[in-house]
């Protein structure tokens, strides 16, 4: 496969609905110090059932943003008590999948990180959870349309072995979900034969 | 015989560390991995290295002849198929 050139210039902006603007203002810009940088006030959007909506964007450094709608007259879309506004789930889905989709924003440092710690304890959302994971460091909480939304830092920085060992990851998982009944031992015991192909090359090659 | 493979990052050095204090088990390396290999199981004690939650249960790089018994917070198992 030819090599495809990296261009793309990281997130413009991730955008989530609200039913709660003031308080959704409140938590980015007021609790936590992103600044207001755009907003868009639209008389409907095409569609003659499309409602009136404002669309506003926060920056979370770097010139990246997160942007909402909220949508004039629009009722909440589901009744779930588990979830966010835009996705709700009943008690038979497990919490480890209702946590697993989420935002997660950079800092430097541990000092930063604890910054806006701070903050948020100081707010009505406070922090839920921090913890070390593998390599990097992280809190979390939940914003107030029920988004998780997860500040980390880098403990350390990443080194080469551990872009190897991603794609060696990948090329093992692409291999067992290719098959059937793929489980964690098999990709370990794929993955293991990838390592015995590709890894003593891969160093010879740092060099 | 039974490999165990574990990326050689800081967080993982004590994992081939203990692992290695067994006299049945060599460590040895490959690229940038341990290689750790044995004609028995290999039996790693969590607490010996020192490991957090995330960095114990996500260590193992891959595994040739043989597979994971045990993995939990008192020790990594690895016996021969």
């Amino acid at each position: 496969m030819a090599e495809l050139e990296h261009k793309v210039r990281g997130v413009d902006h991730a955008a989530f609905p609200t039913f709660d603007p003031a308080g959704t203002v409140r938590f980015y810009r007021d609790v936590l110090g992103f600044p207001v940088v755009h907003s868009i006030c639209a008389a409907g959007w095409g569609p003659e059932d499309h409602p009136d909506f404002i669309h506003f964007f926060f920056d979370i450094g770097n010139d990246d943003r997160i942007a909402f709608f909220y949508y004039f007259g629009l009722e909440p879309q589901h009744s779930h008590g588990r979830g966010d506004v835009y996705a709700g789930f009943g008690p038979e889905v497990p919490e480890f999948f209702v946590r697993s989709r989420h935002l997660a924003i950079h800092v430097d440092d541990q000092d930063d990180l604890l910054e806006y710690r701070r903050r948020l304890d100081d707010s009505q959302w406070p922090v839920e959870m921090q913890i070390q994971h593998e390599t990097i460091e992280s809190i979390y909480t939940h914003d107030p349309n029920g988004y998780m939304v997860e500040f980390t830092r880098a403990m350390r920085p990443v080194t080469p072995q551990e872009d190897l060992d991603a794609n060696l990851t990948i090329d093992a998982l692409l291999d067992v979900v290719g098959a059937p009944e793929p489980t964690f031992g098999k990709l370990l015991a794929r993955k293991a034969e990838l390592i015995v192909e590709r890894a003593a090359a891969w160093d010879e090659a740092q060099v | 015989m039974t490999a165990l493979y574990v990326l050689d990052v800081p967080e993982n050095t004590s994992v081939a560390k203990v692992a290695g204090e067994d006299e049945t088990v060599t460590v040895n390396k490959i690229g940038p991995y341990f290689e750790i290999t044995a004609d028995g199981p290999i039996v790693v004690d969590r607490r010996a290295t020192g490991c957090r939650h995330a960095v114990w249960y996500s260590c193992v790089a891959g595994v040739a002849g043989g597979h994971i018994t045990q993995h939990d917070k008192n020790a990594l198992r690895v016996e021969p198929a």
